[in-house]
């Protein structure tokens, strides 16, 4: 639906130039929920810009729907107008002289895709319905809440059936309460009109939450395509792993297949990795186990100390020393005393990467396709 | 409970700030702009002995202002002229605006810096250039293309209703290049570009989300050149009086100094002055509620805001020649007019014959008796005024923007009366005040004094404006903080208020001292002898018929003028000043 090959777009910054995009390829699938996920100045923007046309790319090819919108070589370049597009802006940029239905009708009245006069009425209301506003329409869109502006940026967008959305940010001027609620709304919306959604923020459990597939970009670049779980369990790299949650790291090298020997001993892993190679292994806090003290023994279980401990409800950070290594678990319940505990790490839950990768200054690539535990 | 242990101790802190003597300070210039004010609708409504038991109250003034059939024609003129000024500002200002905030043009800070020092040469000097340039007797431009084309009739007339409107307008275009600069630059431009994804070609984006955005900041700026416009007196003065046609500040000028016998009507000037008072109040009502319905539109941007400019290419050339042409026109060719007619001994078309004539006579023979009285006290003024409107906008700013104390909206309100207040209303009620009301106990008349006392009532409105705008910007915290720390009310103004708020106070005090320093209504109206400005002795000249003469004082005063304009400069590189 959304194709992107060979983008790339430089800007001028204080004398010299600065690459936002480099290089970019990507795919959206019909239908698809995608998100475009990184940190601030990744470029996130500046991708969804030239997909809008509101951004004029240095190189590469657009195509939406199978028609090239933005291309280099040969030249071709179909304006914001016609690309036929729903965005909603990062500050909504709900039009301030207009109600919340003219805001609505605009587009269907004076855009390109103009409708009939009876059709226009229909098509408001419809939309307004969707984010539930048919109670406000005749009023001025300033004096809305945050969140009902947001909800009217949205029905703008959606009705004039635009089969592609594009949003940046809706929700970042939303406070944290509101966020998690509408979040689900707007997946939910989506797949009920069947539309391909290209969404972008910087927070990486919207990300996960709302997801069909996740882009991580990070200066100007993919760094992994893939469904929230793949990027959680199976990360590309360390910083992929990072950017979606806590881990817990080791050196180590690989001593037989399947066991690498670390601070802490040998701990077993399912991927694959050639034997004498120095690797990073890599674990998250939530797939370390807490074992009863009489549990059997089995490989990957290790005594540990408990150093610190945080509840906070629904479970508990432990903070606890393997050896002479700390690292971070999570579990459910308080009730941890300070004994002698023995914790169990599920060798399909851990991760390796190459370490050589990682000393030369480059995030770790997963060398061995460390398999997940979904 | 713990909130409030610690919001209590604050809030007795802050109640017992607003000391009496704030108060005083904040209200002492309000009241005198009330006096002003009441003295001239009292005086409006007598006759015979004025401001004595010997009066007799009646609606006299008022019938026979508005039974003159002259004050129709006054009228007709300062329509005229004001809509004239209005469209010339606009055309000029408003593009250039566009310019500098929504396009590629290169050099911004270039149409920045050109439009600033447009704000800053007196309206006069145009007034003066213009006049060497299109008078129908001696204008150049008119011998020129009289001689060009063997006209019998000199082509134009500077000194017409609409002659002088462009005049105003060129020297009023700044003005509304800040304003509408202003909101360019608040306008979020993804509402543009909402427009432009969601299907509206460029025309109709332009029709249908631009210009309903733009007009209330537009039909502001227009509210506020009319306000200028309709009580401007001095370009109206240097221009108009000399060749007999009159706007309504110069009819009033007219019935104060009457010529040839004729005795001051002061009764009627109070009349009108009266009536100008109705007048500016509507209009500053009317451009509240049109600012008012500008800030609705203004909705807070996230940090997706980022300036979308629109390439120019080459029409970037054509911007800068249209810049350039305004920054001659109004600015350069008048001065260098000035500076030339300055030099030569009598006035005459520049020619190479002329060039021959130039010499320094004006100046070996300028009467400085005169001259150095006039600078003896625009020094004063300039020295005085200044630091007074600084502590009197303070006094209200603080009062205001930070105090409990219920007055606060009253005095917010008041504060911005002189806005609306054109000066030479100012300066009828100040003359009607020290003339019978004053009189012989307090010998305000004829004193710089009095002088001095409008002009700190004039910029106070202005002042409080900049200097309430940066007080919201602290946050209340910080004086807060420095409270819990245990500091005074008056070391936490001295120890953390003031340093923060430097760079507003110092433009503010140069920008009074500017205008202080070039400011010819009020002083023309209240001067007399002892107590004439700089400005006034080049009025008086030029008034007298001595163009040369007045150029020659012109370029004095100028020179003078440069180390302010320099220390402006250096402190506007800081901050950006509001704009008056
Ligand atoms: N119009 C522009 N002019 C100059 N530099 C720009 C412009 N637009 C983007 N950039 C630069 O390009 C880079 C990417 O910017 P972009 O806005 O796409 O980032 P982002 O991922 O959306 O960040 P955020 O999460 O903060 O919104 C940044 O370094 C930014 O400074
Ligand atoms: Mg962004």
């Amino acid at each position: 639906m959304i194709s992107v090959r060979g983008l790339a777009k430089e800007f001028p910054a204080g004398g010299g130039r600065v690459a936002a995009i480099k290089n970019l390829n990507l795919e959206v699938a019909e239908g698809e929920f995608f998100v475009i996920v990184g940190a601030s100045g990744s470029g996130k923007t500046t991708l969804l810009r030239a997909v809008a046309g509101l951004e004029v790319p240095d190189r590469g090819t657009i195509s939406i729907g199978g028609r090239v919108v933005s291309s280099d070589a040969p030249p071709a370049w179909i304006p914001s107008q016609q690309r036929k597009l729903g965005m909603v802006f990062q500050s909504y940029a709900v039009w301030p002289h207009l109600t919340v239905y003219q805001n609505v009708a605009l587009p269907l009245t004076d855009g390109t895709h103009r409708v009939r006069r009876g059709e226009v009425e229909k098509r408001v209301r419809e939309a307004l319905r969707l984010v539930q506003l048919d109670q406000v329409a005749e009023r001025s869109a300033t004096l809305l809440s945050g969140g009902q502006q947001q909800r009217v940026a949205l029905a703008r967008a959606i009705a004039v059936n635009p089969g592609i959305l594009l949003m940046d940010e809706p929700l970042s001027n939303l406070d944290a309460r509101l966020r998690e609620e509408v979040r689900g709304k707007i997946r939910e919306l989506a797949k009920q009109l069947g539309s391909t959604v290209l969404y972008v923020t910087h927070d990486q459990v919207e990300a996960m939450a709302m997801a069909d597939r996740i882009a991580l970009m990070q200066a100007g670049e993919l760094l992994q395509v893939g469904t929230p779980a793949e990027l959680y369990h199976r990360p590309a790299t360390t910083g992929v792993a990072e950017f979606f949650g806590t881990m817990n790291w080791l050196e180590g090298t690989v001593t037989a297949p399947g066991v690498a020997e670390t601070a802490i001993g040998p701990v077993r892993f399912e991927a694959e990795a050639g034997i004498g190679t120095e690797v990073l292994i890599g674990f998250r806090p939530e797939c370390v186990a807490l074992l009863a003290a009489a549990a059997p023994e089995k490989p990957n279980v290790f005594s540990a100390a408990l150093k610190a401990s945080v509840f906070l409800g629904d479970q508990s950070l432990l903070t606890l020393a393997l050896a002479d290594r700390v690292i971070s678990a999570k579990c459910r319940g308080a009730d941890v005393d300070g004994g002698p505990l023995r914790v169990w790490i599920d060798p399909a839950d851990v991760m390796v990467f190459s370490a050589e990768r990682r000393l030369a200054g480059g995030a770790a690539d997963s060398l061995f396709g460390a398999r997940a535990a979904v | 409970m713990k909130a409030r242990s610690i919001e209590s101790p604050l809030f007795f802190v802050r109640r017992s700030t607003t000391s009496p003597g704030l108060l005083f300070l904040a209200s002492l210039p309000i009241a005198v702009i009330a006096v002003f004010v009441a003295v001239m609708i009292w005086v409006s409504f007598q006759r015979g002995m004025l401001g004595t038991s010997g009066a007799v109250y009646t609606l006299e003034n008022y019938l026979a202002l508005f039974g003159d059939p002259f004050l129709y024609r006054v009228l007709w003129n300062t329509a005229v002229f004001t809509a004239t000024t209005t469209v010339v500002a606009l055309a000029i200002g408003l593009p250039i605006a566009w310019l500098a905030e929504r396009t590629s043009i290169p050099g911004k800070t270039a149409i920045y810096a050109i439009m600033t020092l447009g704000l800053l040469i007196p309206g006069i000097y145009t007034a003066m250039g213009w006049t060497f340039i299109a008078h129908p007797r001696i204008g150049f431009l008119n011998r020129w293309l009289m001689d060009l084309f063997g006209l019998q009739d000199a082509p134009l007339n500077i000194a017409t209703p609409v002659g002088m409107g462009f005049v105003q307008g060129l020297s009023l275009a700044a003005v509304v290049f800040i304003l509408t600069a202003q909101m360019f630059r608040a306008m979020n431009p993804s509402l543009e570009e909402a427009a432009k994804v969601h299907g509206l070609s460029f025309l109709r984006t332009i029709h249908r989300v631009t210009l309903p955005l733009a007009l209330p900041g537009i039909l502001a700026a227009v509210i506020y050149v009319v306000t200028i416009g309709i009580a401007t007196f001095d370009i109206p003065a240097i221009v108009g009086l000399g060749n007999r046609v009159y706007m309504l500040s110069t009819y009033i000028y007219l019935k104060v100094h009457p010529q040839g016998s004729g005795l001051p009507e002061y009764g009627i000037t109070g009349a009108v002055g009266a009536c100008m008072i109705v007048v500016a109040a509507l209009l500053t009502l009317l451009y509240g509620q049109v600012l008012r319905s500008g800030h609705r539109f203004e909705v807070v941007t996230g940090k997706g805001y980022r300036p979308a400019l629109i390439e120019l290419g080459g029409w970037a050339a054509a911007g800068w020649c249209f810049i350039g042409l305004y920054a001659f026109v109004s600015k350069v060719l008048p001065l260098l007019l000035i500076v030339y007619a300055a030099l030569t001994p009598y006035f005459a078309p520049p020619s190479i014959e002329m060039m021959r004539h130039l010499s320094l006579v004006h100046f070996t023979n300028m009467e400085w008796g005169l001259v150095l009285r006039g600078a003896r006290n625009t020094a004063l003024l300039v020295a005085v005024v200044p630091l007074l409107v600084l502590l009197f906008a303070f006094a209200i700013s603080w009062l205001v923007v930070r105090s409990r104390n219920r007055a606060r909206y009253a005095i917010e309100f008041a504060a911005f009366l002189p806005q609306a207040l054109p000066e030479v209303i100012l300066a009828i009620g100040a003359l009607l005040l020290a003339l019978f009301v004053l009189g012989e106990t307090v010998p305000l008349y004829g004193s710089v004094w009095l002088i001095a006392i409008v002009y700190v009532a004039a910029r106070i409105a202005f002042a409080t404006r900049a200097l309430n705008g940066s007080l919201l910007q602290i946050h209340r915290e910080m004086e807060e903080a420095a409270f819990v720390s245990g500091l005074s009310t008056l070391r936490t103004a001295r120890r953390v208020l003031l340093p923060l708020l430097r760079p507003t106070l110092l433009s503010v005090w140069i920008w009074t001292a500017l205008l202080v320093y070039r400011e010819l209504t009020v002083a023309v109206f209240l001067g007399v002898h002892d107590n004439i400005t700089f400005p006034a002795v080049i009025w008086s000249y030029w008034y007298a018929g001595g163009m040369n003469k007045a150029s020659a004082v012109t370029l004095l005063m100028t020179v003078l003028l440069a180390p302010l304009i320099a220390a402006f400069w250096w402190l506007g590189r800081k901050t950006p000043t509001a704009t008056q």
